[in-house]
């Protein structure tokens, strides 16, 4: 392998691989705007113009390869390539460049929205110049654009860096943006007639190293310095990408992707990140309710469990052909242990279905069929699927009474299954709806637990490829709301059961228990990519 | 003092017909006037000289037949790399070097393609060519197809060139009817095709492998390097890419032999050369004269020296894109290696003078204005630099120009130069620098009376 010296850093590097590669993954850091990991070599930012031995002029790292030479024209005796980073010349050229990308950006990082996560910016303090030599009117350009429906444009920003055009033509492959016009005029547009609307579309924002693209959903909700943010997964299908919640005041404000190369590289669908804003929309209740001829009735958990238990005594003791269950695959491992060990001890035994809900097919890129992160969960527990989008009125035809566990059965059917499934649901004794918003299912039972959304709880949850991650409490819930173990912890004490600690850790270690590959891993192990296991693929 | 004025400006008009004239072919070169060579341009000024009936009775296709019959392609190869023939296009690199950077034989598909994008300021010679004479380019075409064992060639013709790209289809069809393009041309087994395109009208497609993504369909962006045309060129497939002139002087190569070539010109640039002559001189137009000849014979006796007889102030030697000289500097052989010892390149050899109303100010900026036009804004350098170097010349003819500008521009210039994916960035600096450089006092005096000096004298505009 070539050996090659950056700086003052001995390197072997693969023949090929180019000189940014090789500095970054060595801890030397070199600017650079164009170049993005995922996407194809342009080279035309310039920003990562380094001084190679031998070369005439600066070269840029990103499109430079490392090539041996033979042996007795090795550099020095030893190496293949000599590069500096940090020299007078680089100085020089990196200045140059910020110098020309400013020239015609405007300098009102104050109001701009990317301020605080802009390349432009950090740039510009660490290699510009410090002042401007530019005397002249900008180049001005349209602001606001909407190129599509979450992307807002604002053409004087762009650097013209066409990571967002080559995200679309190389990862999307949608190809809508191209770049128009030539010299200072040169600017991003969609062809003619067509508009930055395919399912990853936000993901441009993300490359975008400048407040050129933003999200429409998410620009000037909040300065990025203000947010916090947890890493977590996203739920909205079985691919379960690896993303972060940024939230602020106990309020999701965007989700971002993690770099993950098992599961979704560094890539999220527009329908996941928009979880942000379908959770604004949601009904919640912050205390578990009873329904009775008056109406709904709000209770504290202490005042409720005893309740709980009384109505489903019946069910306890030997399985009941009158109880059907329903139970979710947006539950995470500790809630399905959680869930078997209730059934175990008060329900009688009864399995639950978890429901398979699919749809469209999968993209080929991220987006799976499958709605629901942890299916594999659940077949890790054992715990039996319902056959794919098998009618919900149907398994729980002939029933008494019901339990539904983290799904809106009522409001996510359609036609005459959800009247079917209405008239179901009033004509039963008891229905006991546990969920994280107050849905159309919880409206027609008798006991409503509220539960802790995905967004404000700790799990494992496995997703269809078989890794295991964990989410995060990005968001703390009101007291009242729990995730579903702590509820069963809560439920199986009131009736006199002995019971884990309400605490994720407490179920953890039995979740831990249940599945085996799981046993000597610790929490840290989850992070950053999770844990694949070893499961026998389909 | 009126009437001398607009005598004066009769006489320009007139001189400057002529020139147009010359370039069309129809004034007899070198009549009544310093000698010239009749190579290059041996059919042009005669009637019908596009005609292929015309071209083969001069002898035209006779190198053909004989290296498709009896040369195999390594010969005809060897002897273009043996006759030292350097690119025309302004790179001056030896074709037949590059052409053996193809790969070899016949198992890969090749590629040629003719850069017929002619659009460097100051240079027209290729138009010429290509209107006058274009079965000699095509016969140079088929030659090194035959010695690169290319499949075929695509001929990229600039766009504002209508009259050219229909001449030439002419040229292609009468060749395709006598069996010089087609299958197996001359029963050789050797298939061959020539297709023309036009371009859209952009200085940038004119860059080699800008021209390539063009032709393509794509934006006319030069991609980045390696891999070169060689290894990965038009629809990513090796090509090889000259200049119209370098494969116009293919046919006499292989006819007269390569030592016969080399006796021409200088070893550093040998051959016949089409020089190109325009600005303040008399006898404006194109010059077939053997590499080497002086700065000064070309502009005094070949072109008639400067118009009006005035004196002359600067010159650009080899197209918009390299360093200008000073009246000084003259006295310099017009090959790569005369221009160099006054740090200056023979480039196309589009030769623009400027007697002394030129404002070197004005003259910079209208060359800016170009290259600003004609940026591609693909990369930062260039895409802005371009830009700037426009803003500060305008500001500075227009009179409110400031002490530092003259040192902003050269640090501009340095921080475009060579920082660039295509010559564009360079094209734009090294006037600047030279312009600067060479005339330092104007620059000053612009900034320091807050006016253009020459605003009163100012005649013409050049360029």
């Amino acid at each position: 392998m070539p050996l090659i010296r950056i700086d003052e850093k001995e390197i072997e590097v693969a023949q090929g691989e180019t000189i940014l590669r090789a500095a970054l993954s060595n801890g030397i850091y070199i600017p650079y705007y164009c170049y993005h990991p995922a996407l194809s070599i342009v080279g035309q930012c310039r920003m990562c113009l380094v001084d190679v031995k031998g070369a005439p002029k600066p070269l840029t790292a990103c499109s430079t390869a490392v090539t041996s030479l033979p042996p007795d024209k090795k550099i020095q005796g030893k190496y293949d390539m000599v590069v500096d980073t940090k020299n007078a010349t680089v100085k020089k050229a990196q200045r140059g460049i910020l110098e020309f990308l400013l020239l015609n950006h405007p300098l009102d990082c104050p109001i701009c929205d990317q301020a605080g996560e802009c390349q432009l910016q950090e740039y510009a303090y660490t290699y510009g110049s410090g002042q401007s030599r530019f005397e002249f009117e900008k180049v001005h350009a349209p602001k606001r654009v909407g190129i599509g429906p979450h992307v807002v444009f604002d053409v004087e920003r762009c650097i013209k860096c066409t990571r967002c055009i080559r995200f679309c033509n190389e990862i999307s492959k949608t190809s809508e943006l191209t770049l128009v016009e030539r010299g200072v005029h040169t600017r991003v547009d969609t062809f003619p007639g067509r508009a930055l609307d395919n399912p990853y579309s936000i993901c441009t924002v993300d490359v975008c190293p400048v407040g050129a693209l933003t999200s429409r959903e998410f620009r000037f909700k909040e300065r990025v310095w203000f947010l916090s943010s947890a890493n977590s997964v996203c739920p909205e299908c079985s691919r379960g990408c690896s993303v972060r919640f940024d939230t602020y005041k106990g309020e999701v404000l965007r989700l971002v992707p993690r770099e993950n190369p098992k599961i979704n590289g560094l890539w999220m669908c527009d329908y996941g990140r928009l979880l942000s804003e379908r959770l604004k929309t949601l009904d919640l209740a912050a205390r578990p309710r009873i329904r009775d001829e008056k109406g709904w009735a709000a209770y504290l958990w202490e005042e409720f469990a005893p309740r709980l238990v009384a109505k489903t005594a019946a069910f306890t003791g030997s399985p009941s052909k009158d109880l059907g269950i329903v139970i979710s695959a947006r539950m995470t491992l500790e809630e399905m242990v959680a869930f078997k060990r209730l059934s175990a001890a008060l329900l009688g035994g009864n399995e639950g279905w978890v429901l398979n809900v699919t749809q469209g097919e999968d993209d080929g890129l991220l987006i799976r069929k499958e709605g629901r992160p942890n299916l594999k969960g659940a077949e890790l527990l054992d715990i039996p699927a319902a056959p794919e989008n098998a009618l919900v009125s149907g398994l729980l035809a002939g029933k008494k009474a019901a339990l539904i566990v983290r799904e809106d059965v009522v409001g996510d059917a359609e036609g005459p299954e959800k009247d079917a499934l209405r008239e179901l649901l009033s004509g039963m004794d008891l229905v006991i709806v546990a969920d994280y918003a107050f849905t159309e299912t919880a409206a027609l039972a008798h006991l409503y637990i509220p539960l802790a959304g995905w967004q404000e709880m700790e799990g494992i949850t496995v997703n269809f490829l078989g890794v295991a991650q964990k989410t995060a409490r990005a968001v703390a819930p009101p007291k009242q709301r729990r995730p579903f173990y702590e509820a069963v912890s809560l439920w199986l004490r009131a009736a006199g059961h002995e019971a884990p600690e309400p605490t994720f850790l407490a179920w953890h270690a039995l979740a831990k228990e249940a599945v085996p590959a799981l046993k000597d891993k610790a929490i840290r192990d989850f992070l950053p990519h999770g844990i694949q296991l070893e499961v026998t693929r389909p | 003092m009126g009437d001398r004025e607009n005598n004066e400006k009769r006489q320009y008009r007139i001189l400057f017909l002529r020139g147009l004239r010359g370039l069309r072919g129809e004034r007899s070169l070198g009549l009544g006037m310093a000698e010239t060579l009749k190579i290059l341009t041996r059919n042009v000024g005669k009637p019908n000289s596009t005609d292929i009936d015309v071209y083969m009775h001069a002898g035209g296709y006779g190198p053909l037949m004989t290296a498709l019959h009896k040369m195999s392609p390594e010969q005809v190869l060897g002897e273009v790399k043996a006759s030292n023939l350097k690119g025309r296009g302004g790179a001056l690199f030896p074709a037949g070097l590059k052409w053996s950077f193809l790969p070899k034989g016949k198992g890969t598909l090749k590629y040629l393609v003719c850069n017929a994008d002619e659009s460097e300021p100051g240079t027209f010679k290729d138009r010429l060519l290509i209107e006058n004479d274009p079965h000699a380019i095509l016969e140079g075409l088929i030659l090194a197809g035959w010695a690169t064992q290319s499949a075929g060639c695509f001929f990229y013709i600039r766009g504002e060139m209508p009259v050219g790209a229909r001449i030439f289809q002419k040229a292609v069809d009468q060749a395709y009817d006598r069996h010089f393009l087609g299958k197996s041309v001359l029963g050789s087994g050797w298939d061959f095709d020539v297709w023309v395109s036009r371009g859209a009208g952009a200085y940038i497609c004119g860059e080699e492998t800008a021209l390539m993504n063009s032709l393509e369909g794509k934006r006319g962006e030069p991609r980045l390097k390696p891999p070169f045309p060689a290894g990965c060129g038009v629809y990513g497939v090796p090509s090889n890419i000259n200049n119209v002139e370098t494969y116009a002087n293919v046919p006499l190569i292989l006819k007269n032999g390569a030592e016969w070539y080399n006796k021409i010109g200088t070893p550093s640039s040998p051959g016949p050369r089409l020089f190109g002559v325009s600005g303040h001189v008399k006898r404006p137009g194109i010059y077939e004269l053997p590499g080497g000849v002086t700065l000064r014979e070309l502009i005094y006796e070949h072109a008639g020296g400067i118009l009006g007889d005035r004196p002359l102030k600067a010159v650009i030697p080899g197209g918009s894109s390299v360093p200008v000289l000073r009246k000084d500097q003259i006295d310099i052989a017009m090959d790569p290696d005369g221009l160099k010892t006054v740090g200056s390149m023979l480039g196309s050899a589009g030769v623009i003078v400027m007697n002394d109303t030129v404002c070197m100010v004005k003259a910079l900026l209208n060359l800016m204005q170009f290259y600003a036009h004609e940026s591609c804004g693909q990369c930062t350098p260039c895409r802005e630099g371009t830009h700037w170097f426009k803003l500060i010349l305008q500001r500075l003819e227009e009179g409110g120009g400031q002490d530092e500008d003259c040192g902003l521009l050269l640090d501009i210039a340095e921080n475009v130069l060579g920082r660039t994916i295509c010559p564009l960035g360079d094209a734009a600096a090294m006037p600047v620098q030279s312009f600067v450089t060479q005339f330092m006092d104007e620059f000053d005096e612009h900034a320091r009376f807050g006016r253009c000096p020459l605003r009163q004298t100012r005649m013409t505009t050049v360029i």
